[in-house]
C-alpha cells in the first residue's frame, strides 16, 4: 500500500502524470497571462510606478549630496560646537562658487525646507563669492553674508548628509530632527499637520456617516419602488454627477453663506434674528455639508445595487413570522444590506480623505484637509518630498483601514453590484 | 360565525391594483378547519393575489376576509399568526437553519429552552436534525424547502399558506415533497391554503381544489369530482386531458341532452352547462372513457373514426383519431393484443357512454 | 532604470496637464479679465498673434516642473508670480532672457535673469461706501480696528501680504516692514496683530469672492486684487472705495519655459514687455505697468481706460500711482522665497487652531 503510494503515477506514454499535466497547463497559463498583460502593463505604468515613485521621493535626499559631496565629508568631522573650521568653510566656498547649472538652485530649495533663508543665502553668496579670490575664506564669507556666521544654518545641514531621510515623514506629523538628528517636536506655532490629519479623518468620517444616514433610505426607496418611479429618483440621485464639481460647490456657497438663501429664509420666517445668522459657510460645517452632497451618489449606488438583490420576500417572510416592520428591517433587511453599507462607506471615506477642491473653496479658516496642504506644497513650495510623505501616509492609513476591515467584516462582504 | 365550516371566509372580496381592472372578482370561499385547499389556475388568474390578501400583504379593495370568525382586513401581517412558505423559500441567508427557525419564536418572546425544544422538534419533523447549524445556502433545494416548511410551522400557526413552494424543485423531488407535505398535513391537521399552477400537485395533495380563472373561482370541489365532473369547459380543459367536440344543443330531456355537430353527428350527453335548445356547446370527454371497436351495446354513443396517428407510450398507445369533425381527438388504447392491431389510416368504431360526455358551455 | 520610471511618471503628469493642439507657442496665464487684457494688449497686436494658443492655470510651478523633468514641454510662455520666477529660474525651469532693453526702465529691478516685466498688481483693502455712512476707514490700521469699524473682514486664505499689512497696521512704516519681518519677533508681532481680527474674518480663495462678500454685505471690508476692485467700480458701477494705505504690490512676470519653443517665446515676450504693450494693457485692466515709461504714456493718453460708455481716467485706480506708492509696500519675493513655506505653515496653524 505504502509502496504504491510513493510511486509517481505515469501516463500511458510513461511520463509522470504531474509533468504531463504541467506541460498541458503551461499553454493555458501563458495564454491567460497574455490576455491580462495589457491591463497589467496599464496598471503598472499608471498606478504602481507612480506609487513607487512617490514612496521613493518621500525619503530621497540624494540631489543635495551630489551638489555638496566634499562639504558633507568635511561636515561629518564637525563637532557642532561653535562655528565650523576654516576647512569646512573652504570646501563650502568652492562648491558654491564652482557649482554649475541649476543644481545649486535645486539644492537651495531643498536646504530652505530645513532652515528658511538658505535660498537667498546661497543665491546672494554665489554672486558675491565671485569677487573673493583667495583664502582664508571664513572671515570673507561672513563679511559677504553675515548669515555664514550663524551656527543655526550650519547645524541645519546635518539632516541632509545622508542620501535618504525620514525628515519628510517627520515633517508630515509635526516632528523634526534637531541638529543632533534627535527627533523633536516642531515649534508650536508651526504644528499644523497633526491637527490637519485629525481634522481630515473627522471630516471624512462625518461625511461618510451622513452619506449613510441620507443614502440608506433613498437607496431603499430606489430598490423597492416600481421601475418608473425609481428611474426618476435615480436621475435625481445621479444629477449631481452630471454637474461640474465647481458649479455645485459654488451653488452651495450661495445657499449657505450668511446672507445666503437659507439664512435669508430663516430670517424672513423669523426663526432667527437678523444678527444671529448661522455661520454655515467657510468652516468645517460647510465642508461636511457640501462633501456629503457631492459624495452621496458613491454611497447610494453600491447600496442600491446590493438592495436590489435582496428579495422583497425576506421582509414579507419576517413580517409573516410575526416580526414588527422595524424588527424585521433591523434583523433581516439590514444585515443583508451590510455588503452595500461596507462598500459605500469604504468608497466615500477613501474619496473624502483625499478631497481638496471643496475644502479649498468652502473650508475657510478651519476646513482645510491634508489634500490642501499637498496641493500647496506641490504647487507653491515645490517640496515634493513632503507631498510624497503626506501621500504615503494617506496610503498607509487606507491600507491599515482596509486590513482592519478585512479582519472584522471580511473583504468578501464588499459588494459594488 | 366561527362555525367549523368557515375557519377562513372570503366574503365578496374584490381586488384591483389600478382602479380599472379587477384581478379578483366577488370571491366567496369558506374553508373549514383542517382542510387542505389548493388554489389552482394559470398565471394571472388571481390565485396568488388571493393568497397575499389572506397573508396580509395586500388589502382587499372590497369585501372582507374572516379568520376564525374575526375580520382581518385591518390586522397587519405580523399580527395574523399565519405561517407561510414562499415560492423561493425566503430563508434568511445570514442566519443558520436554527436561527431561521428560532426567529418567529424569538419575536414571540419564548424562553430559550422552549425555543430550542421547538426548533429541534420542527427540524425532526422534516428530518433535518443534523443540519441546524448550517447556513441555508449550504443546503440543497429540497432541504431548503423543508426548512422553509419547518419555519412556517414551528410557531404553531392557525393556518399555513404555501405559494408555489415546489416550483423551483426538479420533478422527482417535487413529487417526493408533495407526499411529505401531505403527510405533515395529515399528522398535525393544520389548515393549509396552497397555491399552484400544477394540476398534478393539486390533485395529489388537496382535500379540495379551487380552480381560478380570470379572477373568479370556476369550480371548487374535491379532486375526483373536479376531474370526473367539470362544470365548465375551462375546468374540463384545465384539469387532465380532455377531448372536446363542438356543436349545438338539439334536444333536452331532463338531465340529458343531444348535441349536434356541424357535420350532423348527434352526441348524447349529460346536460351540465347548457340551458336551452340551440345553445352552442362543447362536449367534454376524457380519453380513457372511450372504447375502440367495442361490441358492448351499452354505449349510447358510437361513431366511425379514422386513425390519424399512433404514439407508443409503453403501457398504452396514444391514438389520435378524427371523429365528429375533430381531428385532435385522443383515445388511450391499452397496450393489449387488441390495441397492437391498430394501423394508421384504419377505420375504427369509437363508443362511449352518454354519462361520460358532458355538454358544457362553449369556450 | 529609475530615471526611466521617473520620466514615464512625470511624462504622464505632464500629459495630463497638456491638451494643446499644435500651435506656434502656447501662452499660459490666469484667465478671466486679466488674460483678456493680455490678449487685447499684446497678443492681438503681435504680428504672429494668431499663432498663440492661450491656456489658463492656477499658478504654481508644479505643472511646469513636471513638464520640464519629463522633457515634454507643451507650455512656452507662462505668466508667473515673482517667487516662482525666482525658484523656477534657480531650478532651471525657465530660459534666460536678454533684459538690456528694459533693465533701466523698471520701477524695481527684475527678480531674476529669466523674466520680462508684466505688471504690478496689489492686495488692496476696500469697502462699500454704503456700509459706512459716517466715518470712513482710511488707513490699514482701520482695517484691523474692529472696535472703531465693527463688522467682518474678508481676507485670503494664504499668508502673503497679510503679514506686511498687519505690521503696517501695528505702526511699522511701510519702508521698514521687511526689516521687521526678518526677525522672529517681527513675525510674532504680525501674528499678534492678526489675532485681533481673527474672530471677525471671512476667508476667501477665489479672486471674485471678496467682491461678492462686500456687495452682499457678508463683510464690511475686504482685501482683494486691486484689478478686481477697479473692474467692479469702472465697469459695474459699484460704489466701492479703496484703502490705498498699506496696500501690498506684487510683481508679475512672463517667463519662457526651457525646452519649449524658446525662439518664438522670447520674440513674443519682447513684444509683450515693450513700454507700449505695458501701457496698452492698462486700457483694459487697472493693473500698473512695471516700466516707468509706460506710466508716462498712460498719463499723456488719459482718459486711458476703455469702457462701453467712453473712456475714464485710470491713474486713480493704479497701485503704481506715485501717491499710492509712497504708502505702499512692494512685496519682497526673495523674503517670501526664503520664508514662504514656514510662514504659510504658521499661518495654517493660526487659521486652524
Amino acid at each position: 500500500m505504502n509502496q504504491t503510494a510513493s510511486e509517481p503515477i505515469l501516463t500511458t506514454d510513461g511520463i509522470p502524470l504531474k509533468v504531463s499535466l504541467q506541460k498541458s497547463e503551461r499553454k493555458n497559463k501563458i495564454r491567460a497571462f497574455l490576455l491580462v498583460a495589457p491591463l497589467l502593463v496599464f496598471i503598472l505604468v499608471t498606478f504602481l510606478i507612480p506609487i513607487a515613485d512617490m514612496l521613493v521621493r518621500s525619503i530621497d535626499d540624494r540631489q543635495i549630496n551630489t551638489v555638496f559631496p566634499k562639504t558633507f565629508e568635511v561636515y561629518k568631522k564637525w563637532d557642532q560646537q561653535g562655528l565650523p573650521s576654516e576647512e569646512l568653510y573652504e570646501t563650502m566656498f568652492f562648491e558654491v562658487k564652482n557649482s554649475e547649472g541649476y543644481d545649486i538652485g535645486k539644492a537651495s530649495t531643498r536646504m530652505n525646507y530645513s532652515k528658511s533663508g538658505w535660498k537667498s543665502l546661497l543665491k546672494k553668496s554665489k554672486r558675491k563669492f565671485k569677487k573673493i579670490e583667495e583664502g582664508p575664506y571664513k572671515e570673507q564669507m561672513i563679511a559677504a553674508e553675515k548669515r555664514w556666521g550663524d551656527i543655526d544654518y550650519w547645524k541645519a545641514l546635518g539632516v541632509m548628509v545622508d542620501p535618504t531621510t525620514m525628515g519628510y515623514y517627520l515633517n508630515a506629523v509635526d516632528l523634526k530632527f534637531d541638529s543632533n538628528k534627535e527627533i523633536i517636536r516642531q515649534k508650536e506655532n508651526r504644528r499644523i499637520y497633526n491637527h490637519t490629519w485629525i481634522k481630515t479623518f473627522k471630516i471624512s468620517f462625518l461625511v461618510m456617516f451622513f452619506c449613510l444616514i441620507l443614502g440608506y433610505p433613498i437607496s431603499y426607496l430606489l430598490a423597492t419602488l416600481p421601475l418608473k418611479y425609481s428611474n426618476l429618483l435615480m436621475i435625481c440621485v445621479l444629477l449631481p454627477f452630471w454637474t461640474s464639481l465647481l458649479v455645485r460647490t459654488v451653488a452651495w456657497m450661495v445657499m449657505l453663506q450668511q446672507k445666503g438663501v437659507l439664512n435669508n429664509l430663516l430670517v424672513m420666517s423669523h426663526v432667527i434674528a437678523d444678527e444671529n445668522r448661522f455661520q454655515l459657510m467657510y468652516n468645517q460645517t460647510a465642508v461636511v455639508i457640501v462633501m456629503t452632497q457631492i459624495l452621496l451618489p458613491f454611497m447610494v449606488l453600491p447600496l442600491y445595487s446590493v438592495m436590489k438583490t435582496i428579495p422583497p420576500t425576506y421582509m414579507r417572510a419576517a413580517l409573516n413570522l410575526g416580526a414588527s416592520p422595524l424588527h424585521a428591517f433591523w434583523k433581516v433587511y439590514m444585515p443583508n444590506s451590510v455588503p452595500g453599507i461596507s462598500a459605500g462607506c469604504m468608497l466615500v471615506f477613501i474619496i473624502a480623505i483625499g478631497y481638496y477642491i471643496t475644502p479649498e473653496l468652502v473650508g475657510g479658516k478651519d476646513g482645510q484637509m491634508v489634500g490642501n496642504w499637498i496641493a500647496y506644497h506641490l504647487k507653491t513650495t515645490l517640496n515634493w518630498g513632503l507631498c510624497a510623505s503626506l501621500g504615503a501616509i494617506l496610503l498607509a492609513v487606507m491600507t491599515v483601514l482596509y486590513w482592519a476591515y478585512n479582519k472584522i467584516v471580511g473583504i468578501e462582504n464588499i459588494k459594488l453590484g | 360565525m366561527g362555525s367549523s365550516d368557515s375557519f377562513v371566509k372570503f366574503d365578496k372580496v374584490d381586488k384591483s391594483y389600478d382602479g380599472e381592472i379587477l384581478v379578483v372578482k366577488d370571491l366567496n370561499v369558506d374553508i373549514p378547519k383542517g382542510e387542505f385547499l389548493t388554489m389552482l389556475g394559470p398565471s394571472g388568474s388571481g390565485k396568488t393575489t388571493t393568497l397575499m390578501m389572506l397573508a396580509g400583504f395586500e388589502t382587499p379593495t372590497g369585501g372582507e376576509i374572516y379568520l376564525d370568525g374575526e375580520a382581518i382586513n385591518k390586522i397587519p401581517p405580523y399580527k395574523r399568526g399565519i405561517g407561510m412558505v414562499f415560492q423561493n423559500y425566503a430563508l434568511f441567508p445570514h442566519m443558520t437553519v436554527n436561527e431561521n427557525l428560532a426567529f418567529p419564536l424569538e419575536v414571540r418572546k419564548l424562553s430559550k429552552s422552549n425555543i430550542e425544544e421547538k426548533v429541534k422538534k420542527a427540524l425532526g419533523m422534516v428530518e433535518l436534525e443534523a443540519f441546524g447549524s448550517r447556513m441555508p445556502l449550504q443546503l440543497s433545494g429540497g432541504q431548503q424547502q423543508r426548512v422553509a416548511l419547518a419555519r412556517a410551522l414551528v410557531f404553531e400557526p392557525r393556518l399555513v399558506l404555501m405559494d408555489e413552494p415546489l416550483g423551483a424543485l426538479d420533478k422527482k423531488l417535487r413529487e417526493q415533497m408533495q407526499y411529505e407535505i401531505k403527510h405533515i398535513h395529515e399528522q398535525i391537521g393544520i389548515t393549509v391554503v396552497y397555491v399552484t399552477h400544477d394540476q398534478n400537485e393539486a390533485l395529489t395533495m388537496s382535500n379540495r381544489i379551487a380552480v381560478f380563472n380570470d379572477g373568479k373561482i370556476q369550480q371548487i370541489s374535491s379532486p375526483d369530482i373536479l376531474y370526473e365532473k367539470p362544470e365548465n369547459a375551462f375546468v374540463a380543459q384545465f384539469i387532465g386531458e380532455n377531448n372536446q367536440l363542438k356543436g349545438k344543443v338539439k334536444s333536452i330531456n331532463g338531465k340529458m341532452c343531444v348535441v349536434k355537430t356541424e357535420k350532423g353527428e348527434e352526441i348524447k350527453s349529460l346536460k351540465v352547462n347548457v340551458n336551452s335548445i340551440g345553445d352552442a356547446s362543447t362536449v367534454s370527454l376524457r380519453p380513457e372513457r372511450v372504447e375502440i371497436n367495442s361490441s358492448d351495446s351499452s354505449f349510447e354513443n358510437s361513431f366511425e373514426a379514422k386513425v390519424k396517428e399512433l404514439i407508443y407510450l409503453g403501457d398504452h398507445i396514444r391514438t389520435r383519431v378524427e371523429v365528429c369533425g375533430n381531428d385532435q381527438f385522443i383515445v388511450k388504447v391499452p397496450n393489449s393484443y387488441k390495441g397492437a392491431n391498430l394501423k394508421e389510416g384504419a377505420s375504427v368504431k369509437l363508443s362511449w357512454k352518454a354519462s361520460d360526455s358532458r355538454a358544457l358551455d362553449l369556450r | 532604470m529609475f530615471k526611466l520610471i521617473r520620466a514615464t511618471f512625470l511624462g504622464l503628469i505632464a500629459m495630463a496637464y497638456a491638451s494643446s493642439a499644435y500651435a506656434d507657442i502656447t501662452f499660459v496665464s490666469w484667465g478671466g479679465a486679466y488674460t483678456a487684457s493680455q490678449q487685447k494688449a499684446y497678443i492681438d497686436t503681435w504680428s504672429k498673434g494668431s499663432g498663440v494658443t492661450v491656456e489658463n492655470y492656477n499658478g504654481g510651478l508644479g505643472e511646469i516642473k513636471a513638464q520640464v523633468e519629463a522633457g515634454n514641454v507643451t507650455w512656452d510662455v507662462v505668466d508667473v508670480l515673482p517667487d516662482q520666477a525666482i525658484t523656477g529660474c534657480d531650478e532651471g525651469l525657465f530660459a534666460k532672457v536678454d533684459q538690456s532693453e528694459f533693465i533701466n526702465d523698471l520701477v524695481v529691478p527684475p527678480v531674476s535673469d529669466c523674466v520680462v516685466p508684466q505688471i504690478f498688481w496689489a492686495y488692496t483693502a476696500f469697502y462699500d461706501k454704503a456700509a459706512f455712512p459716517g466715518k470712513k476707514p482710511k488707513r490699514m490700521k482701520d482695517f484691523f480696528d474692529v472696535k472703531k469699524f465693527p463688522g467682518k473682514r474678508g481676507i485670503h486664505t494664504w499668508a502673503n501680504a497679510l503679514i506686511e499689512m498687519a505690521l503696517v497696521a501695528d505702526g511699522v512704516k511701510a519702508s521698514k516692514v521687511y526689516d521687521v519681518m526678518s526677525t522672529p519677533e517681527g513675525i510674532d508681532r504680525a501674528f499678534a496683530k492678526l489675532d485681533t481680527i481673527k474672530d471677525h474674518v471671512v476667508f476667501w480663495s477665489a479672486g471674485s469672492k471678496p467682491l461678492e462678500l462686500v456687495s452682499s454685505g457678508e463683510v464690511v471690508m475686504a482685501l482683494a486684487y486691486n484689478g478686481r476692485i477697479g473692474a467692479a467700480i469702472l465697469s459695474e458701477g459699484k460704489d466701492f472705495e479703496y484703502i490705498w494705505d498699506g496696500t501690498v504690490l506684487e510683481q508679475e512676470y512672463l517667463v519662457a519655459i526651457k525646452g519649449g519653443n524658446e525662439a518664438e517665446a522670447l520674440e513674443f515676450m519682447a513684444h509683450a514687455s515693450s513700454a507700449e504693450s505695458n501701457a496698452e494693457q492698462a486700457k483694459y485692466i487697472p493693473y500698473g505697468p512695471m516700466r516707468k515709461s509706460s506710466i508716462g504714456i498712460i498719463k499723456k493718453g488719459e482718459p486711458w481706460f476703455i469702457t462701453d460708455s467712453g473712456n475714464i481716467d485710470i491713474m486713480p485706480h493704479m497701485p503704481t500711482d506715485p501717491k499710492v506708492l509712497k504708502r505702499a509696500i512692494i512685496a519682497d519675493p526673495f523674503w517670501w522665497a526664503d520664508n514662504g513655506a514656514e510662514v504659510h505653515e504658521r499661518f495654517g496653524a493660526w487659521k486652524g487652531n
